[in-house]
């Protein structure tokens, strides 16, 4: 394996717990807090840490409103954090590519 | 290092890409017209006394297909005022997971009509298998779906045990019971929904 390749990965969004946050919001305009705990399994602490790495990355945005009179937190993708996560699948499918048997 | 992990990476990737686009349609006006169509069947089935199976099954699966119809407008409705594409995975995906345990129940609820009078074995069937649907699609939807399931398929387990001896057939109807969980739960969910529902839906 070229290690070149593995070493432009972006180290925030390798590691698993944030690689799903991203991948989750990349599908989707926006997810609530909630919808994001549900769909990765995370706890609150786990999910909120992991956010706000993300978020002082610069790669994801939090909005917080109210609903119904009850806070509403909603995640969505930057665009430096959507322009960030191709990078980081486009470096995935060359290594994928390296690694095939020829 | 394992040399696959770039590949389970992107998996998990697209797995999840998948997952979270989920089917978010407003589904209250559609509960709402479900509820409002369930009564009004459960009325017509107990005014003209219409007791017999095939009257049973013929009322019920008529005013499921103008469900389906309505519900079918409805969502096409959203999706053009949306500027969203109305079949979209999230879409097919919830049809393809309701689609088999609808397929066969209607099957089998079909492969039952005879002579006879209906009871509420025959509700307890379509309880099953729409209580089974809904807990399918609630895997690609709000989750309030799944447990909307989960109150068909505890409540006609509740009839088989209720009607032991027949005791539940000699007390209420099966159209009562019809309009019951089909009529007044999916006017009360939709109500729910109403109030809940974001006021954005996305698909």
């Amino acid at each position: 394996m070229n290690p070149e390749l593995f070493l432009q990965l972006d180290r925030v969004i390798h590691e698993k717990g944030r690689l799903v946050i991203m991948s989750a919001l990349a599908a989707s305009p926006e997810l609530t807090f909630t919808e994001l705990r549900d769909l990765l399994e995370m706890t609150d602490g786990n999910l909120t840490t992991h956010i706000r790495t993300l978020q002082q990355e610069g790669y994801v945005s939090v909005a917080k409103s109210y609903q119904n009179n009850r806070p509403l937190t909603t995640c969505s993708l930057t665009p430096s954090g959507r322009k960030a996560f191709a990078e980081y699948v486009n470096l995935l499918e060359q290594i994928v590519r390296q690694n095939k048997p020829k | 290092m394992n040399p696959n992990w770039a590949e389970e990476n992107l998996q998990t990737i697209r797995t999840l890409m998948e997952r979270s686009a989920l089917y978010r349609r407003a589904l209250a006006p559609i509960m709402l017209l479900a509820g409002a169509l369930g009564i009004t069947a459960a009325a017509i089935g107990m005014l003209l006394h219409l007791t017999t199976i095939f009257a049973f099954d013929a009322l019920w699966l008529g005013t499921a297909v103008i469900v389906v119809f309505g519900a079918f407008l409805i969502a096409r409705k959203q999706a053009f005022k949306e500027k969203e594409p109305f079949w979209s995975p999230p879409t097919r995906r919830v049809t393809q997971a309701i689609v088999p345990p609808l397929l066969v129940g209607l099957f089998l609820e079909l492969s039952w009509v005879g002579s006879g009078n209906a009871s509420s074995d025959s509700v307890t069937f379509w309880m099953l298998f729409y209580g089974c649907a809904l807990h399918c699609a609630g895997f690609f939807t709000t989750r309030s779906v799944k447990y909307f399931g989960w109150i068909f398929l505890f409540g006609a387990c509740a009839m088989v045990y209720s009607n032991t001896s027949g005791r539940l057939d000699d007390a209420v109807s099966p159209n009562l019971l019809m309009g019951l969980f089909f009529g007044l739960l999916h006017l009360a969910y939709g109500v729910y929904l109403y109030v809940t529902e974001k006021g954005k839906h996305a698909a």
